[in-house]
């Protein structure tokens, strides 16, 4: 595969940026009792959803999880929504009646973040069947953690996906810890990729803190699944900085393992080989960040100043 | 004397298993293999081994269906912090040398290799395949490399009379010694490490070969078309690689994968002799993965060492212990 081009890689640096800045503040306004219901935030994990979503056509899909801002905002989901959706408001993606995990965009090919662990990856399998049935050249992308990769359903999802050949990319961001209980007691082997093989499909490992890894990944395993060959499984290895959710004390880890992954963030590490290479200029990557600021800005102005639902709402868009 | 196992638990899952065929190595393997060894190194009279502990625990899960026995009576993990990189095949092999361990056995690939020689530049090691290009490691079954380690390691067959001595490639970027290669190294014409691996041959400029022969894998299976060099022999090959160029090759650089390449300058490498790296900026690649950026204004160049590697060589070793009369006599 060829080099991306500049703006390419400019607009994944902006992409883990925009993700950045909009998890950030949603710890803040979670942290003073503005967001109701529950959020898990994808600080540090910035690069799996950039460098997949990359990699991806407008016209592909996504399957998310119930940490899924990121992946929503990779796929060019728009912050104001997103932002006045977590916020509780009538604006928001779902009307404000969904909140954080339920966000989605089918226009954009965003078919939801999932409540559900590992229930993501039955739609992947059905939206990846649309395209091969349709023959539309499209594929999905399933994003799914270690915790989801224990389910049966990702199992049976992996197992049918392969044996109809379909067009999926299995996207495990391996994070290292289900809720609390680390990927060492959950399961008795420590690279996920290493189950493709179970299903006959190829599988492998990256660094999930280098977009440039996922990327390249990626685009070659949508290239085997536009040919036809079916699905793939795709390890990256990654670490959320936060607790599993906002309010977890994060007891089952200790500080040095977090200052060392932190050590390894993935847009810092981005932004050296980009300066270093000349491929921008600080200058550019500085205006780059204060356009992402400003929209976040945008979305929490939005958020903040739109209306709840009104009660008289509480029924409408329910269908059973 | 002690003996060391260093098994990494990443090898043999990279991207090309999705861009090649290459196979996908399951930890559990390893475990199996590491059993092999140890009853292996028990049988030759072993009793203290030292291993790199990891994530995943293939030494630990080993010993579960072992009988103390059959197997050394001491097997320790070294003390290192582990990052959960090929850092910790590197400072894990300083360690083992350091220990004074008489042989490390290395499961893996080129890749692991090169880290483990890295680490313990004066310490023979034994290199077994469990990675995806394999020209360095040997396939051989781990019973028998553990009996091999076992009789270097106990001092029944010195290193003298059952290693061979390979050259290695130095990397130096701006006179300053940077990297090693065991095998190959190749400028890539991209800023980024990425996946690492290399496989995109239209991207390779210049190859650097410290061994090559027509049965390789990997970017020495160009230099082995052209011509083959043994691991002993004090020399290297550099091969400019050139599209335009009407003398072509076709060779497998990696698992089921084919690549033709045109074939511009090739010379000999003496050792010591710095041969510089003709684009900058680049990535160079060392046993086939990317590793070392070179930055525009940067100078870098590759050498063959003067100083050499001790490899165990598994058949030369146990036809001197059989000689000797070392191995399996019941009296």
């Amino acid at each position: 595969m060829q080099q991306p081009d500049k703006k390419v890689l400019l607009d994944m640096y902006s992409t883990m940026t925009k993700i950045r800045l909009f998890e950030t503040e949603v710890q803040k306004f979670f942290g003073e009792g503005l967001i109701p219901g529950f959020v898990h935030l994808a600080l540090g994990e910035e690069a799996s959803a950039t460098g997949t979503c990359a990699a991806l056509k407008p016209s592909d899909m996504i399957t998310s999880t119930h940490r899924g801002h990121g992946h929503c905002i990779a796929k060019g989901g728009d912050p104001k929504l997103m932002m006045a959706e977590i916020f509780g408001k009538s604006t928001g993606y779902c009307k404000g009646k969904g909140g954080s995990m339920h966000i989605a965009d089918f226009n954009l090919g965003i078919l939801g973040a999932n409540g559900i662990v590992g229930a993501g990856g039955p739609l992947a399998v059905g939206a990846a069947f649309s395209c091969q049935y349709k023959e539309n050249g499209g594929v999905c992308a399933c994003f799914f953690g270690d915790g989801a990769s224990n389910q049966g359903t990702m199992q049976e999802s992996l197992n049918f996906a392969s044996a109809w050949k379909l067009p999926v990319i299995f996207v495990n961001e391996n994070n290292g810890y289900g809720i609390s209980c680390p990927t060492s007691k959950s399961m008795a082997i420590t690279n996920i990729s290493d189950r493709s093989a179970a299903y006959g499909i190829p599988g492998a490992t990256v660094d999930g803190n280098d977009v440039m890894a996922v990327y390249e990944a990626v685009s070659e395993a949508a290239k085997h699944a536009r040919e036809g060959k079916g699905p793939t499984l795709i390890e990256c290895k990654t670490y959320r900085w936060r607790g599993h959710f906002e309010g977890d004390p994060c007891v089952y880890r200790d500080d040095k393992e977090l200052k060392e992954w932190m050590a390894k963030e993935p847009i810092g590490r981005f932004k050296k080989t980009l300066l270093e290479n000349k491929v921008a200029t600080e200058a550019e990557l500085e205006g780059l960040k204060k356009k992402a600021e400003e929209e976040i800005a945008a979305a929490v102005k939005f958020a903040k100043e739109s209306p709840v639902p009104k009660v008289d709402a509480l029924l409408e868009d329910v269908y059973a | 004397m002690k003996a060391a196992i260093i098994a990494n638990p990443i090898s043999g899952k990279d991207i090309r298993r999705i861009v090649a065929h290459g196979s996908v190595f399951d930890n559990q393997e390893k475990v199996r293999m590491v059993r092999r060894i140890l009853v292996g190194m028990k049988a030759a009279g072993v009793e203290e081994v030292l291993y790199m502990p990891e994530g995943y625990g293939i030494v630990p899960r080993a010993l579960f269906d072992l009988d103390p026995h059959e197997i050394p009576a001491s097997i320790e993990p070294v003390d290192v912090f582990l990052h959960m990189t090929q850092e910790d095949t590197v400072n894990s092999a300083a360690l083992m040398e350091e220990a004074g361990v008489a042989v490390i056995v290395v499961m893996g690939g080129d890749g692991t290799s090169r880290a483990a020689a890295s680490g313990a530049r004066n310490t023979p090691i034994l290199p077994l395949s469990t990675g995806t290009n394999n020209v360095f490691p040997v396939m051989i079954e781990a019973t028998v490399a553990g009996l091999a380690a076992g009789v270097m390691a106990s001092g029944g067959v010195s290193p003298a009379e059952g290693c061979y001595e390979a050259s290695i490639l130095e990397v130096l970027v701006d006179d300053e010694p940077r990297d090693i290669a065991l095998i190959d190294v190749a400028t890539y014409n991209d800023i980024f490490v990425a996946s690492r691996a290399v496989w995109d041959i239209t991207r390779v400029k210049q190859i650097f070969l410290s061994r090559c022969k027509p049965d390789s894998i990997g970017l020495s299976a160009i230099g082995g078309i052209l011509e083959s060099i043994t691991p002993e022999e004090p020399r290297g090959l550099t091969i400019t690689l050139d599209p335009a160029a009407p003398r072509r090759v076709r060779a497998p650089i990696g698992p089921g994968l084919f690549a033709e390449a045109g074939i511009g300058a090739v010379a000999d490498m003496r050792p010591g002799e710095i041969v510089p790296v003709d684009l900058s900026p680049c990535i160079l690649a060392v046993d086939g993965e990317r590793e070392l950026k070179v930055l525009e204004g940067q100078h870098a160049g590759v050498r063959i060492s003067k100083d050499r590697l001790q490899v165990v060589d598994v058949e030369r070793t146990m036809e001197c212990a059989r000689r000797k009369k070392l191995l399996g006599l019941c009296t």
